[in-house]
């Protein structure tokens, strides 16, 4: 989860955040870091360049985006199911 | 033509007020670039994140105006680019290329159209009202405050923000450059060196315009004309010639001299037969050249005409003027593109 709060920080040029200032459980969106539409956008070219995966089913999106650990959880069941 | 009054001014660029004061920031290379302020002082950290620089100097330069003027949302908001947000269009268009057009970010793209600076500092304000941006090259600034003079002909009660930004990038400065457009200069001798080429600069000036003088006011704007392509010397003068007919000599001449040898030929003849005995100061050894430097040219002339006194590091020729009550800027894009700026006090 380390490493991914690294990209989720380069990826949105979020200036003066660092990883051990998101925490696993805080939310993305809105009350928790505050990320907007624009930054959706941005999170799902990160895990294509990042991680080789599309998201096939939009509307799983706020559940995939909720928290760094959420996206970490997609990222791993995503990796399982192609190894 | 309808004169506006210029109630507040906000520019980021190579200088700062205390130009006026006679501190000048001296540079030396072929690029002179912004002193950029504390951006944070006026953009929220979350916004930040995503505006490219030029966005962010024209967001601060049009809160500092607006800031003078005691303006919280214009009626309009009028501004000039030539180059537009370079930065943002070569972080999109080479993404597009290394990554194959696939896997692109929305970023880049939407902060890359010429439009952005207007349309961020419009979303900032909440200001939904006429919004344009013109891309006119060397002539972006003068028909963005023609067309504020226009808005404020049809209604007098409106405050128009107006102004230009243009930025250098590193790519597009190699690539002017392979034009042998730039040569190392230092602020205190580029006007002097007499050789072909000059320093590139960047910069954005926003001004709150109002067709009612206040307490505020610093300057009127007295008229905006432009000269495209004349064919001639003969004819870029005779144009002059009306212009000062209509308008009388100015106290200084503001000229947009830029040590190009070819540049200043205009500029020296057009001194000696249009404005015998007119003091004239410079412009561009101060922030670079750049098509909507004339904005700059503004910024300064303004404060000029507010503190009654011209910077000595401004005279190019004769004595500065004290207390002078007309400053005209004559400027032009390779000869191309000639502009007349006439600013008086009130």
């Amino acid at each position: 989860m380390a490493d991914l709060k690294v990209q989720i920080i380069q990826q949105l040029n979020l200036q003066e955040v660092k990883p051990e200032d998101i925490g696993n459980d805080q939310p993305l969106f809105k009350e928790g870091l505050g990320l907007d539409s624009i930054d959706a956008l941005e999170l799902i070219v990160l895990l294509q360049q990042h991680h080789n995966i599309r998201i096939a089913k939009p509307e799983d999106g706020p559940n995939i985006f909720y928290s760094v650990r959420t996206m970490a959880e997609y990222i791993t069941a995503e990796q399982n199911k192609t190894a | 033509m309808q004169q506006a009054y210029i109630q507040g001014i906000g520019c980021v660029s190579a200088q700062d007020n205390a130009l006026f004061s006679g501190t000048v920031r001296q540079h030396e290379g072929n690029r002179l670039p912004v002193a950029d302020p504390d951006y944070k002082q006026w953009i929220d950290i979350k916004q930040i994140r995503r505006m490219g620089r030029v966005i962010k100097m024209g967001v601060a330069a049009s809160h500092i105006s607006l800031e003078q003027a005691g303006v919280a949302r214009p009626d309009a908001i009028v501004m000039g680019t030539a180059y537009g947000c370079l930065a943002d269009t070569g972080v999109f268009l080479n993404k597009l290329v290394t990554q194959n057009e696939d896997m692109l970010t929305p970023t880049a793209f939407i902060q890359s159209t010429h439009n952005t600076v207007s349309g961020q500092i419009a979303l900032m304000l909440g200001c939904h009202a006429y919004n344009n941006t013109f891309v006119h090259g060397a002539f972006s600034l003068e028909n963005a405050l023609q067309d504020s003079l226009l808005l404020l002909a049809e209604d007098p009660s409106k405050q128009i923000l107006a102004g230009a930004v243009d930025e250098i990038t590193d790519y597009s400065h190699n690539i002017l450059s392979r034009f042998r457009l730039y040569k190392n200069a230092s602020t205190q001798n580029l006007l002097q060196s007499n050789t072909h080429g000059t320093i590139a600069g960047e910069g954005a000036v926003f001004f709150v315009l109002g067709a009612e003088k206040n307490e505020r006011s610093m300057a009127a704007l007295t008229a905006v004309e432009m000269l495209y392509n004349p064919a001639s010397e003969k004819e870029t003068f005779a144009h002059i010639a009306k212009f000062l007919d209509t308008y009388g000599q100015p106290d200084l001449l503001l000229a947009g001299r830029n040590g190009d040898t070819k540049n200043d030929a205009y500029y020296a003849a057009g001194e000696e037969k249009l404005f015998a005995g007119v003091p004239v100061a410079a412009f561009k050894h101060l922030c670079g050249e750049f098509p909507t430097a004339a904005a700059f040219a503004m910024w300064m002339a303004a404060g000029v005409l507010k503190n009654g006194a011209v910077p000595a590091a401004a005279m190019f020729k004769g004595k500065a003027p004290a207390a002078p009550k007309k400053i005209l800027i004559w400027n032009h894009g390779g000869g191309k593109h000639h502009s007349l700026i006439l600013l008086s006090a009130c």
